[in-house]
């Protein structure tokens, strides 16, 4: 019960919690979210220091070791913890390089999709008219053929690698981004605050990334963190079939598809990069719902 | 309503136009001459080298190429292969059906599964159940379905023994001439023993790989939908007069939560195509998914061009089919904006 003497004793609050507080008191309360993010945070740290961790080179052939299954299993040597692929080359150390580079291309692409997209989501909705219509019939392309097949059409017409994959998820996801910027700078533009600022004479570049750009950050931020494991899977899956980083480069899809023929006689070779993969997009999925829910109350899942 | 139907139709065919325009320009930006790949590394005379070309029309300017292409595409001309020398949309409607087949197999799947764990756990809100469901859900929407595939492959098919590997039916015991190309029907018409049985076990781990991530994003939707709908008031209404369980559930409730999950079938159109390159790939499974693919590995730009123009075609053509029978439904949209 709240008596007048507590009242009396309560000393005013001249500050509200800081949004970073807020938002991490907020993120704390979904355990999943907290789960994601200390994964994510140990591959992180095993992608950044993966040349310290790792204890072989991703590239270095054993002879003497070739197919080993993990060391926990019958046959396996401690030497090589989970095993060596059909080269002799270690597992671990090509699954631990295989997260610098996935999260290298998750990163990569969703900085640029983040950047390419406020540019021409801020353009559509500034300026209207036939930058609008050019710009948004493009996304609206994009978007109508399915992202894995314009991935294909692109890299089969730049040739397969890191960089082109690269390029390839990047297109596939840009619309998303430019159609969110677009469509929360439009809800912005009509708000007194803009208008103020309009009155009072600032220029427009100044308008659209000084004034309303922040202001459309929440659901962009969102997007980004689902992002990255979507452009982590989209890659796998080029590189599975042959289209994304070609062979050694130790990337999580194409170690599967060298993996692939030995299905039957070798399990461990197939089972481990694809857990790597799922174990990364799992915890980025679980990272990102928690940031929606604690950025965006609107979409708070029920 | 007609009115509906025009403006969505109007925003569909610059759509098509552009989808012609770059495929068109994409496939000539390939380095390498595609008479040159035709020829081999034999080589042949200039004279024929010219002659190829007139012939393919090759020395023409690009927008006229570009010009008699979409003519071509008009007539239903989408190019011929430069490998097997089949028309390529000959060569699509071929394998279409398999995709086909496949993708509704995997849809229903993913409906029926996706609907049913949906509305157990929204009505079991907070249960262990429905934690474990929508963990069981973030994993689904999180899987790499090549490696899935490769997984069941190992565990079902390698291990236990339960279904085949990879094709759509045991070719050495059985063989007809396709009558619809769907090999569950077919193989019912041959009236062959076993051979529909064949059939099934062939499409059981196809469907379900297929049918993963579909499977998880329904079953999250009608969850959050269903759990929507139980608190409206003519649930309540419903369950005063008396109605049991069963019935307010799947009679009054499930009716209503199914409106947005609709939506999300039709968007999840797309993801079963893609996903079907990679489905069909692991499973040796004869579509035109991993037609597409053989296209690039043997640099058969044409099919390529034709491929995936056809594919985005037909899905753009069913988004405006999901969209028109949307409008359809739920007069809002038709309304609207």
């Amino acid at each position: 019960m709240v008596t007048e003497a507590t009242i009396a004793e309560a000393k005013p609050v001249s500050t509200a919690p800081s949004p970073l507080s807020e938002f991490w008191g907020s993120f704390r309360e979904n355990p999943g979210a907290v789960a994601g993010l200390i994964i994510l945070t140990i591959i992180a740290l095993l992608a950044i220091f993966a040349d310290l961790i790792a204890p072989y080179s991703p590239y270095e052939q054993y002879r003497d070791a070739v197919k080993l299954p993990p060391a926990f299993v019958e046959g396996g040597r401690a030497a090589f913890l989970l095993g060596t692929d059909a080269l002799g080359r270690d597992t671990l150390s090509r699954i631990i390089h295989g997260a610098r580079i996935s999260l290298f291309i998750g990163l990569t692409v969703v900085t640029v999709s983040i950047v390419v997209g406020v540019v021409l989501g801020l353009m559509a909705a500034f300026y209207r008219g036939i930058a609008d219509v050019l710009i948004m019939r493009t996304m609206d392309l994009i978007i109508a053929v399915p992202g894995l097949v314009t991935a294909i059409l692109i890299v089969a017409v730049l040739g397969p690698n890191l960089t082109n994959t690269i390029v390839a998820v990047t297109v596939v996801y840009l619309p998303r981004y430019v159609r969110l910027v677009r469509a929360s700078a439009l809800g912005e533009l009509g708000k007194d605050y803009v208008i103020a600022a309009q009155v009072s004479g600032v220029g427009k570049l100044r308008l659209m990334f000084v004034t309303v750009l922040p202001n459309c950050l929440a659901p962009l931020i969102v997007q980004a963190a689902l992002g990255v494991s979507e452009a982590i899977l989209e890659a796998a899956a080029l590189g599975f079939l042959g289209l994304g980083a070609q062979p050694p480069t130790p990337e999580w899809g194409s170690m599967l598809a060298d993996a692939r023929e030995f299905i039957r006689s070798n399990p461990w070779i197939v089972t481990l990069p694809g857990l790597a993969i799922l174990v990364t997009v799992i915890s980025i999925n679980l990272m990102g719902d928690g940031l929606r829910d604690a950025l965006d109350p609107k979409l708070r899942r029920s | 309503m007609l009115a509906f139907f025009a403006k969505r139709l109007a925003l569909t065919l610059p759509t098509f136009l552009a989808l012609m325009f770059v495929t068109f320009f994409a496939i000539r930006l390939v380095p390498g001459d595609p008479v040159e790949v035709r020829v081999g590394e034999r080589g042949i005379s200039p004279e024929r080298l010219a002659q190829f070309r007139h012939e393919l029309g090759l020395d023409q300017p690009v927008w006229k190429q570009f010009l008699d292409y979409v003519g071509g595409i008009l007539h239903g001309d989408f190019g011929t292969s430069v490998v097997t020398n089949e028309k390529v949309l000959t060569e699509f409607l071929t394998l279409f059906p398999a995709t086909l087949e496949l993708g509704l197999c995997a849809m229903i799947f993913a409906i029926i599964v996706g609907v049913f764990f949906g509305v157990i756990a929204a009505v079991n809100r907070g249960s262990f159940f429905d934690h474990t469901l929508m963990g069981l859900s973030v994993a689904g929407f999180s899987m790499p379905i090549f490696w899935w595939g490769l997984l069941l492959i190992m565990l079902v098919a390698g291990q236990w023994g339960l279904t085949p590997v990879s094709g759509r039916i045991d070719l050495i015991r059985f063989y007809f001439e396709p009558v619809t190309g769907f090999m569950l029907i077919d193989s019912w018409l041959s009236g062959q023993k076993g051979a529909f049985s064949s059939a099934l076990s062939h499409l059981i781990l196809p469907t379900i790989v297929l049918g993963t991530v579909p499977l998880a994003t329904i079953a999250r939707m009608t969850r959050s939908s269903m759990l929507e709908v139980l608190s409206e008031d003519y649930v309540r209404t419903a369950r005063a007069k008396g109605l049991g369980t069963l019935r307010v559930i799947g009679l009054h409730a499930l009716r209503n939560a199914l409106i947005p999950v609709v939506t999300i079938v039709g968007i999840q159109i797309g993801t079963i195509m893609a996903g079907a390159v990679l489905t069909e790939t692991i499973f040796s499974w004869p579509g035109v998914g991993k037609w597409l693919i053989e296209a690039i590995g043997r640099r058969d730009y044409p099919a390529l061009q034709g491929g995936i123009l056809l594919i985005s075609g037909l899905v753009i053509f069913v988004n405006l089919l999901v969209d028109l029978l949307y409008g359809l439904i739920n007069p809002r949209i038709r309304h609207g904006n």
